[in-house]
């Protein structure tokens, strides 16, 4: 069977949607973004209790006594276990997925109901959204609408809205077909029909989809936690990752209350909504007796909104006059008030670190916003840019899949933290396991099996590929996947039974705190070295906030810092890490500013002309667009505003000589270009070259042994299929092969020189050179395809392709006076064939329409770059 | 002119409907049709309705008679074929326009009653008038007024589900009536009902028909349904018109067998009328009584009668008399005029078989079909005024 690449697919799909749609992801994610917001102060603003007593007055409308006073008991509960907030960010949630689902599904199943083909064709729809595990979309949902709320209502909505569309669909369709004929039969429009006879009809059934919508939407909740939806999910995801059985339950009881009130709720909406309901309420009523009367009253509908509408008053009365001041005492004001968004892993050195960060921060006039994510999560949010640091990444190993993945978006801020380690360990109550050696020969005691984490780790691809083999465990021990939630579960469980357990583990970590664990001793250095725990940015993050980069790089913690930071936090409570945190800091004076130095801010040297914007153009080819890109990332870092266009030969140099384009850097002369140059030159000019070692040649790929210069071509066109792979037919290049050097060597009978454009050139060479296959294609130096694969330059013994070109800048002849410091810079510009093929590389791999990011990796790794490019005298 | 017409509707489910009708009339079988995966519903329909007379379309389930009653009101377009109302074309009709027909002057009767249930039997009743766009207090006003005239006064705020089979039916015949079409459809609509109350309301609606004139079609699979009710019937098998004809020409002159196996299970001597069987009056010149006397006149003969009856008794009321006297039962006009006599003899010869076909069938009668009447009056035949149902 062929392997169908339906995986890269997708991915490429994703991100051309990425692409090209952003602009309406965008609109879609402030729409819901300001929906949920909007529902939220609502909710959150009044005082619990009120808000518990308006619930219940509505419980009390839609079913009675008893269902009110159980709900406020519900509410009351959910406050006094201080899921509060978490409850109200959930129930806003899932009132907005709810409501949009509902004004999506409702008409798309009026449409199915009436259309056999939208049916059809909805269905599979239908069951992909089912049955598409939630996770699968979650984490590209995170591409397109970043971490937070946004992505989670989306997941809600792809989740819930089947059900409801579903059951539109069928309470339309079960309308008895002779009442509709009725209605026709009368003379009765479609849409009158529909909206007085086929919809009420239906209502029953519509309601059922609205409630198991709403139910659904509740039961994601906990999955759209861990992309950062808060709420209850929060709670719920935080406690199973650290097996916190008390804040688990009290999540989870949290979101049954709501479960049921929005379920009971919703299902006696029905009773009030439908004229069917109304009447099986009338009967119901009117067959009660005596004192189960006075539990059935209900307020009428006047009435119970006057109920509401009084609290809610009050509510908003409280308001007003409540107010909140979070004191913060700005010690100096380095941030101005620039918000920062740290996210992090729910591991103690991680909340440890980061809310120790949130106090220096808030203390440098920073508005630091925290959030918990899980890892996925949090290095896809960081990806796109949602998430502007964190500081608990593990590297090399724990966190490889990740950084590999994603490190072309992020920037390494640093190591603070490098006493870790990666274990087996062992309860201490297992006397005779003291190392990796001893495990030999005890399967039995451990039942074959050591308890794993996520198989995708870094510690288990090494457990796997290194240690298990160096100790020759492998025949005798399973390692079993699973996550790092359900190994802790399992730890915990066999201590308690006092059985005995092996378990992959890593320090710091907070088990072997709260258990007695021995870490098995690893003789043979299978593990390695332990990783570094690092600051994290996203792209660009040390660009914008240059001051916090820099504290990053130089923060460091003992591990007796560390330790006790954690025992300070853990001592605070939970919930009141910030306090723990103040209180360590009482204890280690000047600390702060010798973490976060104020003063001496590093912005970036403007340049004399900042403010200048330079409309730059450029070829599609590689050492332009690396190198346009290159400089707009300096103009910019110099206070430039410069743009940037591309162009073919031709349009360049005539927008160019129109003065619509002020410089561009690209010019092969004096031979590639020569005929542009001729006719233009009298509206341009020449700012000088700034690479000499250029030529242009054919080149075969080195595997071809018996070919070395471009006269070993002759009699093997049969090797090469009579076919020299050329590039754009108007290019200097192409003209001079064709006119000249085929008929130099006595070519132009056996080969063909076939037109492309230089993409598809270079991807015939990707191929051939796959396959093994000679190949012969037109290439320049320089050009990263050299770096990349094993070629023959093909030497030109006859001169045919003349003198080497150099590349010049070219400019506008108004260039050197209106932007006189950028011209300066460009005159005395250089860059090495080093330099200039490694640039290439940097932006060839970070990949189309990443250019800007290969660019800034580049200059990166090149420190000083940009003030030699672009020296401004201080 | 009639008040509505049919003229040669077809209605073809499936492919290609045309090219189906211009085979069907070419000649093409129905069955040939139907291994092409067509359906041909109704073929070559064609009648015509009098206003104020009852027209009955009888056949068995999958005959055609509902898809024909849907093409009358447009709830269904004809393949092929013209509907008449008043002169109209309600097949050239647009959508809207043929609404509005529909909502002011054709009304229907549904099988199952059709009733909203989610609308109490006011609502019910008014919904017509609602869709027409009448205002709510006049609604209201003819509703209940409708609601009484078929007996459910009082009954208005009640709801569908409450009542039983028959009020349902009223109900729906009540919604029918409010609006004042004057062309009732009604399919099938007695047939869910239990014989007795199905009777009941055969008995209203001929009541509510003498007053009221509609101009009424009337569906049914019960041939002793459509001779009580129909002022002509209309034979259906196959998709196609086999007779159109009175009663009595269905029962007497059946088109073919399958008209005439229909027959055989109608109790004849509720719908044969004396009139249709009575020998001219010379017959029993110059018979005998079992006294002696020899009838030599007209008065003899009417005053050795057992029973005078008149041309439109039905021929069961005839037995009685028969039995006790061997002497001729007297047929009169409206002034006592001799016009025939029925012999114990004729009486007899008329419940054997029909024998299909005009030569010798039971024409012991002397004088045509088309002078026999339908004896549909002759359950009340004293002019009922009084026998209204209640409420009305």
């Amino acid at each position: 069977m062929p392997r169908i690449e339906l995986g890269s697919w997708i991915r490429s799909g994703i991100n051309f949607l990425r692409d090209h749609f952003q602009w309406l992801f965008d609109f879609i994610s402030k729409v819901v973004q300001g929906m949920y917001d909007g529902v939220h102060d609502v909710l959150a603003a009044p005082n619990p209790l009120l808000l518990a007593g308006i619930l219940a007055v509505l419980a009390w409308w839609l079913r009675g006594l008893v269902p009110a006073v159980l709900a406020f008991a519900g509410f009351a509960l959910i406050d006094s276990i201080e899921q509060w907030d978490e409850a109200m960010e959930t129930l806003s949630l899932v009132l907005v997925a709810g409501a949009i689902t509902i004004v999506l599904a409702v008409p798309l199943g009026i449409w199915a109901s009436r259309n056999r083909a939208v049916s059809a064709l909805l269905r599979p729809v239908l069951d992909f959204m089912q049955t598409m595990p939630a996770f699968v979309y979650l984490i590209p949902g995170i591409f397109f609408f970043g971490v937070g709320v946004v992505p989670g209502v989306i997941a809600t909505i792809v989740f819930a809205m089947p059900p409801g569309v579903r059951m539109t669909e069928l309470g339309i369709r079960q309308v008895d077909a002779e009442l509709v004929e009725a209605a026709d039969a009368f003379g009765t429009t479609p849409r009158r029909t529909l909206l007085r006879v086929q919809l009420p009809l239906a209502l029953p059934t519509i309601m059922a989809g609205v409630n198991q919508a709403i139910m659904l939407a509740l039961s994601m909740v906990v999955i759209a936690g861990m992309v950062g939806g808060g709420g209850l999910g929060s709670s719920v995801f935080e406690a199973i990752s650290s097996v916190d059985v008390a804040l688990g339950f009290e999540g989870g009881i949290a979101v049954v209350i709501l479960a049921m009130y929005l379920d009971r709720m919703t299902g006696a909406l029905n009773q009030r909504v439908s004229p069917l309901g109304r009447r099986a309420l009338a009967k119901q009523a009117a067959s009660a007796v005596g004192g189960l009367k006075v539990l059935q009253w209900r307020p009428a509908t006047s009435v119970a909104m006057v109920g509401v509408i009084v609290l809610a008053l009050v509510a908003g009365g409280l308001n007003v006059f409540g107010g909140d001041d979070d004191g913060q005492k700005v010690t100096a004001d380095v941030g101005k008030g620039s918000t920062v968004k740290l996210g992090y892993i729910n591991w103690d050195e991680g909340v440890a670190s980061t809310y120790l960060w949130k106090e220096i921060l808030e203390q440098r006039g920073f508005k630091p916003q925290l959030q918990t994510y899980d890892v996925g999560a949090l290095f896809t949010g960081m990806a796109a840019g949602d998430i502007d640091m964190q500081t608990d990444a593990w590297l090399p190993a724990t966190h490889a899949s990740y950084w590999k993945q994603y490190k072309d978006q992020l920037e390494d801020l640093g190591t603070w933290y490098d006493k870790t380690s990666l274990e087996v360990a062992v309860p201490s109550y297992v006397k005779d396991v003291k190392s990796l050696d001893d495990l030999k020969g005890k399967a039995g005691t451990f039942k074959g099996k050591i308890i794993g984490i996520e198989p995708g780790a870094g510690e288990m691809k090494i457990m796997k590929d290194k240690v298990l083999p160096d100790y020759d465990l492998n025949g005798e021990y399973t390692l079993v996947k699973g996550s790092t939630a359900g190994m802790l579960s399992q730890l915990e469980r066999s201590y308690a039974k006092k059985e005995p357990v092996a378990v992959t583990l890593w320090s710091p970590h907070w088990a072997y705190s709260k258990y007695k664990l021995t870490k098995l001793a690893d003789p043979k250095g299978a593990f390695g070295k332990g990783d570094g725990i690092h600051t994290i940015g996203r792209k660009g993050f040390s660009q914008k906030q240059p001051q916090i980069a820099k504290w990053m790089k130089n923060f460091k913690l003992s591990e007796k810092q560390l330790t006790s930071l954690e025992a300070a936090i853990q001592d605070a409570g939970k919930g009141k890490q910030q306090e723990g945190v103040r209180a360590w800091l009482k204890k280690n004076p000047g600390l702060v500013d010798k973490l976060a130095p104020a003063g001496g801010a590093g912005t970036t040297t403007q340049g004399k002309q900042a403010g200048a914007a330079p409309r730059i153009g450029y070829f599609p080819w590689d050492e332009d667009i690396a190198t346009t890109y290159l400089w707009k990332n300096v103009l910019e870092k110099r206070g430039y505003k410069p743009s940037i266009k591309q162009y073919d030969v031709g349009s360049m140099f005539t927008g160019m000589s129109a003065g619509q384009i002020d410089v561009e850097f690209d010019g092969w002369l004096p031979v590639a270009q020569k005929q542009y140059w001729d006719r233009y030159k009298k509206n341009l000019v020449d700012i000088g070259p700034w690479y000499d070692k250029t030529s242009l040649e054919i080149a075969v790929p080195s595997y071809v042994k018996d070919v070395k210069s471009l006269a070993d071509l002759k009699g093997k066109a049969d090797k090469f299929k009579g076919k020299i792979i050329g590039i754009e037919p108007g290019t200097g290049e192409m003209q001079l092969l064709k006119s000249t050097v085929l008929k130099e060597y006595d070519l132009d009978k056996e080969y063909e020189v076939t037109n492309n454009a230089s993409p598809a050139m270079l991807a015939q060479l990707e191929r051939s050179y796959a396959k093994k296959e000679p190949v012969a294609v037109v290439l320049w130096t320089p050009h990263w395809a050299y770096s990349k694969y094993q070629l023959t330059k093909l030497a030109d013994p006859k001169k045919a392709f003349g003198a080497n070109n150099e590349i010049r800048s070219l400019g506008h002849k108004s260039f050197p006076k209106k932007y006189s410091e950028f011209y300066g810079w460009l005159k005395n510009w250089h860059m090495t064939e080093q330099e200039l093929a490694s640039l290439e590389q940097a932006v060839q791999d970070a990949g189309k329409g990443n250019a800007e990011k290969g660019v800034q990796k580049w200059i990166d790794a090149h420190p000083g770059i940009v003030d030699k490019m672009a020296p401004v005298s201080s | 002119m009639s008040r509505l017409q049919a003229e040669h509707l077809y209605k073809v489910f499936g492919r290609r409907p045309d090219e189906a009708v211009a085979k069907l009339e070419g000649g093409t079988d129905r069955d040939e049709l139907r291994t092409d995966g067509t359906t041909a519903a109704v073929i070559d329909a064609s009648f015509a309705v009098e206003a104020g007379q009852i027209f009955v379309v009888m056949g068995l389930s999958g005959s055609g008679k509902s898809t024909l009653l849907r093409m009358l009101n447009g709830l269904l377009e004809p393949t092929a074929g013209r509907v008449l109302f008043d002169g109209q074309d309600l097949t050239a009709l647009a959508p809207r326009e043929l609404r509005e027909v529909r909502s002011h002057k054709i009304s229907m009767v549904f099988q199952h009653f059709a009733l909203f249930p989610h609308r109490s039997v006011l609502e019910n009743a008014a919904y017509g008038l609602e869709v027409q766009g009448v205002p709510r207090a006049e609604r209201q006003r003819r509703a209940t007024e409708a609601l009484g005239l078929v007996g459910l006064a009082g009954w208005e705020k009640s709801w569908p589900d409450e009542l039983s089979g028959g009020m349902q039916q009223r109900v729906g015949l009540a919604r029918a009536l409010a609006t004042d079409a004057d062309l009732l459809l009604m399919d099938e609509s007695f047939s869910a009902l239990d014989p007795l109350i199905r009777r009941d309301m055969q008995d209203q609606l001929l009541e509510l028909q003498k007053r009221l004139k509609k101009t009424i079609v009337f569906i049914t699979h019960d041939l002793n349904e459509a001779m009580r009710l129909g002022d002509r019937i209309a034979v259906m098998r196959d998709g196609r018109i086999v007779q159109i004809g009175t009663a009595e020409d269905i029962l007497v002159t059946p088109a073919n067998d399958y008209v005439a196996s229909f027959t055989q299970d109608v109790d004849r001597t509720r719908v044969l009328t004396a009139g249709a069987i009575m020998a001219e009056p010379e017959e029993a010149l110059g018979t005998t009584t079992p006294d002696g006397t020899v009838l030599r006149t007209e008065s003899d003969i009417i005053a050795a009668a057992p029973a005078t009856v008149t041309a439109d008794t039905p021929i069961v009321e005839l037995f009685t008399p028969c039995s006790r006297s061997g002497v001729a039962v007297a047929v009169t006009d409206e002034e006592g005029t001799l016009i025939g006599v029925v012999p114990r003899a004729r009486l007899l010869a008329v419940l054997g078989e029909p024998e299909p076909g005009a030569d010798d069938g039971p024409d012991a009668t002397a004088k045509g079909p088309e002078a026999i009447k339908v004896s549909k009056t002759a359950q009340t035949p004293e002019a009922p005024e009084g026998k209204v149902i209640a409420g009305a």
